[in-house]
Parts: structure tokens; sequence; C-alpha cells
């Protein structure tokens, strides 16, 4: 079938990007434990800029340092983070690519806790039920609070130049955690009925709305199937689909420019990233989360000792396998395009032309996002424009680099892909390749 | 001049080819503050700015890999290529402005890699057994690699010249890889690298001579070293390793080779209970001791034994017990020793925050000037605060050793509440490390 499609520019409220494919929010720990930027964060960036993306979603930046996912991620909680992002940006746009922030505030899932707030803010006092991540409920007065920061780093994304704001708002992070009756049992106005649940997340909108104007991309990811039983089926259930929708409908009402799906009321989840869960990569780098939760040892002694890790693999990788791997979440995704009037954004293991032309001209989307096939291949585009259906090296959802993110540079750490482990170590490697600090003709002269 | 009589302290000190204002240096010491692959960042510099700006006469840089495979953690600067040399031309041109020097450590880590990374899979040592505490894997170097590794420490130092640094300093001591061949604990080869002391002292002098052959005679070589293995203080039937008399002889030969001064710590690991003496801050060694339970066999079983009661009780006692009540000053009678054996000066580290007793050693001979890690950490202006007239800082460092073990997983700093107003204004603290940021 003809992919053409796929390179269409996109209209996303006042942003036009110029094909269907966006690099989803991904980044490795490349940045200062504090918040601020380096270098190798342009680095990265730029090779998904370079590989043809019509747009990049950041990696997630937090709003403040209590809602980080770990440290060593670009903050965007203060003015004196913009030089950084501004940087970025402009290196950015000069590939013909377009620069969306994801603004993040991540509750209770809070990998590794960072040195300053010993417990997470969240929607509710529950500890995160995998790994036992410890939380306290959030007064009124503090959800005012994070409101106002959401306001103010969106401000600060326009400020730096960049081109639009995305919402972390799927996959756990804290708008989750007051969307998804699976978690929030809240009894005062932000729980409770729909309207209660989805009452922080609007007043989100409203406030950047406010705060920026209606003339800047503002998008809102979010979890079409929460799926909060697929790992532990003990817990409650989440969101209908209808319900869901519904949401949608009103953050598109209240000024959201578009939507984007994922799944999972945690992270990672069996349906995202949907895939392998790679025992063995697990074992190497969970070490560094023991001390952030009350089950995580537990699960360390789970993941390391067979058979309790061959089970707990098998019961990890079976949405996969019934559900599949790319477009995974496609049936949401329609759903809600069929709910709302402004464009809706996919993500899930997307790396075959002709199946995202086929989903866009179904309907079942507008456009695609991806994390790990290009990480796998950065250049996914352009070998989609040289006329391969698939890239001759795809992305093997084996999910190494999900867990490898926590000690190790992200890159693809599936040796399968290469000809060798050196290629492979030197594939990860060259996100440091243009250094902060190289020779310049007056300090050469000095030696 | 009285024994107590701090003046000495500010009096410079003059090597072969290198003159230092005083007679503190800031030991080697940094945390994770770069990139992974050993690129170098704004962090780095500023932490070494801390120091310059607190008044030592000069700065021993962090540990700098000459080669990839010889990293202890990932995002240390390394100095194993010429690319790396304008990030040190950075640092030493900053540390300049402050009238201090600056010294490169040139290093490698050998089987005491506590993070190995993702390119190497084991490290290079004397031996193929492990390491015994952690169970870090390691290879024998092969005759081959040890010339190319002697080249390395060669090239580093030539780099270090390049970017302007007053000197480097060989890494050889605290059971990293030349410990791993001097000390008879540990190198169990039976070829011309092991065996007799001449034996186990080749690849030292071998890298001295060609650091020497690289830069020529004027630039300064200094070579740390552990006085004595001390093998027995945490493994009570552990070998007892390199005893001082051996490592007399060694410094000799390694002046006669062209060393210009001598840096002398203990141990032949590290940490080790003298080094840095002090505390086990059992609390602070569970969250960040896990990170390392990937990297050897030992590591869960000591990550379980750290976790849990009586186990930690026990072996704290065991790790306190050694230097209960020494720590300051640990290594000065060794020190001594050494002192009487050779010409150049030999430095001391080892727990030094008292003007007085730095003094006091100074003027005994024990030392010619003293090297700080911890006690700077808590005080960066310690010099400052000398110069004014106080014999200990007012908030001395408690040598709870936290700082050692966060920097695993945390940004270095002193991270001893206790010696703060609040936890807000300890960690402040810390985070300074990042200011100014790269981008402004």
């Amino acid at each position: 079938m003809s992919t053409t499609v796929v390179f269409e520019p996109l209209r996303l409220g006042n942003l036009t990007v110029k094909n269907r494919v966006l690099r989803s929010s991904v980044g490795g720990r490349f940045d200062n434990y504090d918040g601020s930027g380096t270098e190798v964060r342009i680095n990265w960036d730029l090779k998904f800029a370079r590989g043809g993306v019509g747009a990049i979603i950041s990696s997630n930046a937090p709003i403040h340092e209590r809602g980080h996912i770990v440290p060593g991620y670009a903050y965007l909680d203060s003015d004196d983070k913009i030089p950084f992002w501004r940087e970025l940006g402009k290196r950015i746009h000069e590939h013909d690519c377009k620069y969306i922030v994801q603004l993040v505030y991540a509750g209770r899932e809070r990998i590794l806790p960072g040195l300053r707030y010993e417990s997470a803010l969240g929607a509710t006092s529950d500890r995160e039920p995998i790994n036992g991540f410890p939380c306290r409920s959030m007064t009124v007065a503090e959800i005012g609070d994070v409101v106002s920061r959401f306001a103010q780093s969106s401000r600060r994304v326009r400020e730096a130049g960049l081109d639009g704001i995305e919402l972390a708002g799927a996959n756990g992070m804290l708008f989750t955690q007051f969307l998804s009756p699976a978690i929030n049992t809240r009894k005062d106005a932000y729980g409770g009925s729909l309207e209660n649940r989805a009452r922080f997340a609007l007043e989100v909108v409203r406030a950047i709305r406010h705060e920026i104007g209606d003339d800047f991309c503002l998008g809102f990811k979010i979890s079409v199937d929460e799926a909060p039983r697929e790992l532990l089926p003990w817990l409650r259930r989440g969101s209908t689909v209808e319900d869901v929708v519904r949401v949608c409908r009103w953050l598109e009402e209240a000024g959201v420019d578009y939507l984007h799906v994922s799944a999972g009321t945690g992270f990672p989840h069996p349906r995202n990233p949907a895939g392998r869960f790679p025992a063995r990569e697990v074992v190497k780098t969970y070490d560094t989360v023991l001390s952030s939760g009350t089950y995580t040892l537990r699960n360390y002694l789970i993941f390391r000792t067979w058979p309790f890790s061959a089970v707990f693999r098998w019961w990890w990788e079976r949405p996969s396998r019934r559900l599949g791997i790319e477009g995974i979440n496609l049936a949401g995704s329609r759903a809600v395009k069929e709910g709302v009037s402004i464009p809706v954004l996919c993500t899930g293991g997307f790396q075959t032309a002709s199946k995202i032309a086929a989903a866009i001209e179904r309907g079942d989307c507008d456009g695609v996002t991806i994390a790990r096939p290009l990480v796998a291949n950065p250049d996914l585009v352009r070998l989609f424009e040289q006329g391969h259906d698939a890239p001759p090296r795809p992305c093997t959802y084996c999910n190494k680099c999900v867990f490898n993110f926590i000690e190790n540079p992200l890159g693809c750490y599936e040796e399968a892909r290469f000809d060798t482990t050196e290629e492979m170590v030197e594939q990860i490697l060259s996100v440091f390749a243009a250094p902060a600090y190289v020779a310049t003709t007056e300090a050469a002269e000095v030696s | 001049m009285s024994a107590s009589d701090p003046t000495v302290i500010f009096e410079p000190l003059r090597f072969r080819a290198l003159e230092v204002k005083n007679r503190v240096f800031r030991s080697s010491l940094a945390g994770r503050f770069n990139n992974y692959d050993g690129t170098g960042n704004q962090a780095h510099v500023n932490w070494d700015l801390k120091f310059a700006r607190g008044g030592v006469g000069a700065i021993i840089s962090s540990n700098a890999p000459v080669h990839p495979r010889g990293l202890i953690v990932p995002n240390y600067a390394h100095i194993d290529r010429d690319e790396t040399v304008p990030f040190w031309r950075e640092v030493v041109r900053r540390v300049h402005e402050h009238d201090c020097k600056y010294l490169v450590q040139l290093a490698f880590s050998g089987r005491q890699r506590d993070l190995g990374g993702i390119q190497f899979e084991k490290g290079w040592s004397s031996t193929d057994k492990p390491e015994p505490v952690h169970g870090l894997r390691c290879e024998r170097m092969t005759v081959d690699q040890i010339h190319d590794l002697v080249g390395c420490f060669a090239q580093g130092a030539r780099r270090a010249r390049e970017a302007g640094a007053d000197g480097v300093e060989v890494h050889g001591c605290n059971g990293y890889l030349i410990t791993s061949f001097l000390s008879p604990a540990i190198n169990t080869r039976k070829d011309e690298y092991g065996g007799s002391l001449e034996n186990r002292a080749r690849f030292a002098l071998e890298i001295v001579r060609a650091i020497r052959a690289e830069v020529g005679a004027d630039y300064h070589l200094q070579f740390k070293i552990s006085a004595v293995d001390y093998g027995r203080d945490l493994i009570p039937w552990a070998a007892k390793g390199t005893m001082l008399d051996e490592s007399i002889q060694v410094c000799r030969w390694l002046e006669e080779a062209g060393v210009d001064a001598f840096h002398i710590s203990s141990g032949s690991s590290f940490p080790h209970p003298r080094n840095p003496a002090g505390g086990f801050p059992v609390k602070d060694v569970v969250r960040g001791y896990d990170t390392m339970i990937s990297s050897g066999r030992h590591t869960f079983r000591n990550y379980l034994l750290f976790r849990f009661w009586p186990f930690n009780r026990v072996f704290k006692w065991a790790w306190e017990r050694t230097a209960k009540g020494r720590v300051e000053g640990i290594n000065l009678a060794d020190c001594r020793a050494i002192k009487q054996a050779v010409s150049v000066p030999v430095l001391c580290t080892g727990g030094f925050q008292t003007a007085s007793v730095v003094a006091a050693a100074i003027a005994r001979g024990d030392c010619d000037g003293v090297t700080i890690a911890r006690p700077l950490i808590a005080n960066p202006n310690l010099v400052e605060l000398w110069r004014a007239g106080h014999d200990v800082p007012p908030r001395p460092c408690t040598y709870s050793n936290k700082c050692l073990i966060n920097q695993l997983e945390n940004p270095l700093g002193c991270y001893d509440q206790s010696r703060f107003d609040s936890r807000e204004a300890m960690i402040a603290e810390i985070l300074s490390v990042y200011e100014p940021p790269q981008f402004t």
C-alpha cells in the first residue's frame, strides 16, 4: 500500500508538523542530578531530528524536583533552566523539526527519589503497588500549587522558543493517579465521580491556557486502556474506555489541541512498553532501585531466582502475546478519535510504514509517536523515505533499553541487532560524541 | 618554632619542578559529575573550584583513568584520549585563576571496579583472582597488555602537560592496579612481574620511566603509594600483603626512576578500615550499596549483611575498631619511615583538619605537606579557617564516611546532617556543585 500519508503534514493546534511521525518522550539520565541540562541531552535529541521525525516530544521534564521520576533528567522547574531549553530548541530547529516539551509530575511513580523529598506527593497515600514507592496524599493547597507550577513551566516552554507542550497524563504519572478509579480513592472534590477525578487535569489545562494563551500547541497524553490488573489482578478496576473518551472531550473543551494515546496505570507496564521482560538486564539494573520501595527486595529476589523469574516473565508478556505489539493502542486511539474532533496521536511499537499509513487512513489516529524503534533506528523516517517498509534491523521489543536507562546511557542494548558487542557499545556511547569542551584554535596555541 | 605554631602550613613547598604556595593539597576526590563515557562536565569544574577558592595550595584531580577499562565507576573525567584535553585545559585554567596548582591523578582501577560500566565486562589485574570483598571479577593481564598500559600512563601524562596541568600523580595505592602488582597478597604471577619485590615493582617503575621519557625531566611527577597493605584489618585470616620495609625499598627505586614526591596512604583495598578511616554508616550504605549488587559475586551477600541486624552491627564494629580514636594522622608513622628513606618531599593523607596537628607533623619531619579529602568536603575553606586562627573548623568533619558511600548514587558532598542546621541546608550545600550551570 501507499505510505505517502506518513509524509503529509499534520496540524496540532497552531503547530504544523512536517510529517506524521513524532519521537515519543524518551531520554536517558543524561543531565545533572539537580535537573540542569547538559550537552548530552542535546546530542540525544539531535539524533532523531537528523533522522527525519517531524517533531520531538522531549524526555519527561519535571515541573518540580519532587515530581521527577529519576534524577538526571532536565527539569523545567525554574526560570534559570530556560537557557538550556532555548539552546536545545535552537539546535533541533536547524533540522526542520519541531520541539514539544513533555511536562511531568510523577507523583508516586518515582523510581529514584533523589535527595530532597523522601516521600512523593500523589493523589492518595497508597504506595505504588509494584515496588512500594512511598507516597502522601496531596492537600487541596498542594494540588493548587502543582497546578500553578504546570502553568509556570508552560510559560517557560514558550519563552524558550519551543513549539508546544504535552502533559504527561498517561502511564501512572500524577494525572493518571487522579483520573484512574484504580488509584484515586479521594473523598473530596478531586475524587469519586468522573468529573471529580478529571478536575485536576482540567484545572491544569485551564491554568496553562490562562498563562500562555490559546495560540500555543498543548497536548495531553492519556492512558486509554488503564489495565491496572494486568500485572496485579487483585487491584481495583480502572476507567472504562467510555469514561476516558469523556475526559478527552472535556480536555478538548478546556483547550487541548491534541491527544496522545498510551496505556497503563504505571510505568513500565505489560502494555507499555509492550514486549519482552528482559529478566537478565533487569537483575543488573534493578538493584539500584532497592532502596526506593518496600517491595523492591522481594521483586529483586523474584527477578533473580529461577523459576520465579521465568513465571514473572511469562505473566508480564501475556498481554503482548494476546494483543500484539505494533499498534497495541490503536483500538483505544480509534475510540478517542471517534469521540473528539482534535488530532489524536498513538504510541506503541510502530516501525512499519504500511502499518502506520493504514492506521492513519483507517482513522485510528492522525499520527504516531515512536520511542523504542527510534532508539534502535533513529533514522527510521529516512528509511521509510527510501522505501523500506520496515528497517533492515528492526527493534525487537526486547525492552533492554527500558531497564538499562537506570544505570547506563540510554541506547539499544539488543546485541542481536549488531554485528558485535563493541559495535553496540559504540552506538550507545555515540550520544556523548559531541562533548561540551572541544579544542579551539586559541586553546590549541597554549600547549 | 613550637610544634603547634601553624605558620609552617603556610610556607611554600618546593619540589624539583614545582612550587606550591602552602602545605595543603586537596587529595584526589570527586563525585560522578561527568558523562558516562568520561567526557567532562561543568559540575566537575565547579567542584574543583570550591577547593581552589578555599585556599589549598594544589588540587590533585579525581582519579582520571588512562584507559576506559580503568574506570572505578563511570562518570569520572578520563584522560584516556586526546579529545579529553580541552576539558582538562578548562579545569586547569579556572583553578589557576585562584593561585592554585593542579595535578592530574593518572589512574587505572584494575579489579576494583565498583561499577564496571558497559564497555568491558571484567577489569584487568595482575591476577585473575576476583577482588575478595565484593567478588569483582578480573582478567590477568598479559605482558603485552602490561606494556600497552604503561604506554597509556605515559600518554595520559602527556595530555596532562598539554592541558597545562602542573604535574601528574600516579595512583599507585589502595588496591588499584598498581597495588595489585606491588602487593604479594594480590600478585600471583610467575613471570617477570610477580614473585620477588623487584618483579612486583617492575610495572610501577616502567610507568614512571615511560612518563619521564614522554614528558621530560622538568615536569612534576609524584607517586601515591600504600605504605602498608594492612591486609588483615578487615579479614583476619587474609594475607598481610606489603610491609613497610618493602614499600621503603620501592620508594627508593621510584625516586631513582624519577619520582619528585611521594604521597602516602595505606591499605590494599578501597575502601579499607584505615582509608578512609572512620565510621561505617550502615543506613547510608544500605541506600548506596544496592547499585553495586550486580557488580560482583559477593555483593548480594554483603547487601543482606549490611541491611539486616545483627550482621550489620557486627560488621560496623569490625570495620571501625581498627582506626578508633586515631583517624587524624593515621598514616603519619608509616609516612615518617618513608620520608627518612627518600630525599624528595613526602605528602601524607588521612583525616587532617587540625592546624596544630598538621604543623606538628611537618615540624617533626613526618611529612612535608598533607593531602585532605573528607575534611575539605566538609569545609572547602579549611585553609582559610586556619589562616583566620581556627585550630579546627567550627563544624569539623566527623569522619562519618557518609560522603563516600553516597557518591555512588548521589552527588558527592557532606551528608552528615549533624553538621548542618537543617537537612535543607545540607542538601543546598550538596547541590551547590551544579552552580553555575553550563547553559546560562
